[in-house]
């Protein structure tokens, strides 16, 4: 059985009113597979490649025009709020940038008490099941309660709140997460924290990850499966060492060149 | 090499009194540094390290809460000696944009969105060109022709360009008048890696052809390889490692810098990356000694209560690590 399955999902918005509406093919014929082991898998490509279009429909937030979404072998249909819950308890985002993704008036500890109570099955947990609830989730990422208690989102730096962003959507204990951009925001000596964090999930929880990303090298450093998008197209898939190691389509080898290498060799 | 730009000794201050605490945050703490003539000198550090702040003392562009308490900005434009903060608003004025001017982060921000980019050209460069409208025209599409740029996009508004294609249009516009000395912050974050590594092959093209001296703020390191001849790396409001930009990425000196250049993974080299425990501290409440201590991995008891000075350990190369320069106090 698979995880998840997209086969041929073509996204179309539509812009514009009666007059001079518009089309736009965000996403046209794209199919992947996750399977039932533990994978990451990196999207990358530039802006206005689909992939974040990709993730909106994974997380159900947009309905494909055609093609099929299956989430463990269901096709994702979301129509009511209880069909919502539960898909979430399976399917969780960690969003690009944890400053806005927090409500500055609203302290951290509560979207974590939220999501506990929201997505417990049975008896809402009170006040203590859902400390120890967030509690455990933190000490995945590396945090306790105790260092985000009470806390408002601009005490926190920048890679602490992304990880307590990472820590409240493995509070349903869901089985694949869904990252887009989560280290663009984050400063440069933080990224490499979230990254392996990433990996740690991955061996520790038995969590898939589907990584979108611009930066090839942290996409190469940590994930099993690559998909290179380019105008809403797959050009290249596989292994992400054999990918990026030696790629084929002309433009992934345009994005690899264009990646800066962070050692002195002489260019420029 | 002539220099250029000297800044010594500068300290700048954020100063806040909250709920009747008198809070002041060191974001520039006792910073030297020299830029040469047609060098471009690119300054690395995180963001609260104090780089803006940074550029925003050395522009002169000082507004309470801040303000500077120690130290000089020095520029040797045009022949002369320019002390930035001993000189009439008027004359800073007449300074920025002919001899000193700024590429910024957002380029949104810095064209008017709701006019055409026309104006945003005059109403930056034609007061210092002392030309007619219609000449002023001329130079701006000739301008605008040597960076390979349509002098037809000069009638667009903001909106209608790529991201891209507007910072090269604030390019264009920051070095209209040919400055000397030209601050970018951040060119190039906002792109993605292909109009990146354009945007950047643009720099320093008009870098070469001008002979212009450059001041290139960027957390990184892959940009600082492209571009920069010069590196200097910040980290909480302090200089703490500066070398040539091969040496640097050769032989780090400082922890953190090693940390820096170490931690970046690489296609074609799957080995283990550590990350760095701890984060970058508050500048309201430093850490006592050197600010690294917390985090650094080569930590010695003498760390946490002194100061390591910045020790030119090598022709060009400065250090403050107690571990690289030993106690020399």
């Amino acid at each position: 059985m698979t995880l998840l399955s997209l086969s041929h999902v073509t996204k179309i918005y539509r812009q514009g009113g009666m007059l001079g509406r518009r089309l736009i093919t965000a996403v046209n014929d794209v199919s992947f597979e996750l399977g039932d082991e533990p994978e990451i898998l990196s999207i990358v490509g530039e802006s206005g490649s689909g992939k974040s279009t990709v993730a909106a429909m994974i997380l159900g937030q947009t309905e494909p025009s055609e093609g099929a979404l299956q989430f463990a072998g269901k096709t994702v249909a979301i129509h009511s709020r209880a069909e919502r819950t539960a898909f979430m308890k399976e399917v969780q985002p960690v969003l690009q940038n944890p400053f806005e993704a927090f409500n500055p008036l609203k302290r951290v500890d509560r979207y974590l008490f939220e999501t506990a109570r929201n997505f417990s099955a049975g008896k809402r947990p009170d006040r203590q099941q859902a400390e120890k609830m967030a509690d455990a989730a933190l000490h995945h990422v590396g945090l306790t309660l105790e260092e985000v208690k009470g806390r408002f989102p601009h005490e926190l730096s920048g890679g602490q709140l992304q990880r307590v962003a990472i820590a409240r959507a493995l509070i349903p204990q869901p089985r694949l997460l869904v990252a887009d951009e989560p280290v663009s925001m984050v400063d440069a000596s933080l990224r490499m924290a979230i990254v392996n964090l990433f990996g740690r999930l991955k061996s520790e929880l038995g969590l898939s990850i589907i990584y979108i990303t611009h930066d090839l090298a942290t996409a190469y450093y940590v994930s099993d499966n690559i998909i290179i998008m380019r105008k809403g197209e797959i050009v290249e898939r596989g292994r992400a060492r054999t990918v990026l190691d030696d790629p084929q389509h002309e433009y992934s080898r345009a994005l690899k060149d264009a990646v800066l290498a962070a050692d002195f060799s002489g260019v420029g | 090499m002539e220099n250029l730009v000297e800044i010594q000794n500068l300290k700048a201050y954020y100063r806040a009194f909250l709920y009747g605490v008198d809070r002041e945050v060191r974001a520039v703490d006792d910073i030297s540094l020299t830029i040469g003539r047609g060098e471009v000198y690119g300054l690395a550090g995180e963001s609260s390290s104090g780089k803006t702040t940074l550029i925003k003392t050395i522009a002169g562009a000082i507004r309470p809460p801040l303000r500077v308490v120690s130290g000089n900005v020095k520029f040797h434009f045009g022949g002369g000696t320019q002390d930035i903060y001993a000189m009439k608003p008027e004359e800073r004025m007449a300074l920025r944009w002919k001899h000193l001017s700024y590429i910024m982060q957002g380029s949104m921000n810095v064209l008017n969105p709701v006019r055409r980019i026309r104006h945003s050209f005059t109403d930056f460069a034609f007061r210092h060109m002392k030309v007619s409208k219609a000449i002023f025209f001329e130079k701006v599409a000739v301008h605008l022709q040597r960076l390979k740029l349509d002098p037809h996009l000069l009638d667009a508004y903001p909106h209608e360009l790529s991201g891209g294609m507007r910072q090269r249009m604030t390019i264009a516009l920051a070095t209209i008048l040919t400055p000397e000395f030209i601050i970018a912050d951040e060119p190039t974050t906002a792109l993605d890696v292909i109009v990146q590594r354009d945007v950047l092959t643009m720099i320093r093209d008009i870098q070469r052809e001008m002979g212009s001296s450059f001041l290139f703020v960027t957390h990184d390191m892959g940009v600082h390889a492209t571009v920069s001849d010069r590196i200097g790396i910040v980290y909480a409001g302090r200089l703490v490692e500066e070398a040539p930009t091969a040496k640097l990425f050769n032989m780090p000196l400082h922890p953190y810098t090693q940390h820096l250049v170490g931690s970046l993974p690489k296609i074609g080299d799957p080995s283990t990356r550590p990350s760095l425990e701890g984060r970058p501290p508050n500048l309201a409440m430093p850490p006592e000694g050197c600010r690294f201590h917390p985090r650094c991995p080569k930590r010695m008891e003498i760390c946490s209560q002194k100061v390591p000075p910045l020790v030119t350990v090598a022709p060009e190369r400065r250090v403050a690590c107690f571990a690289v320069t030993g106690d020399q106090v």
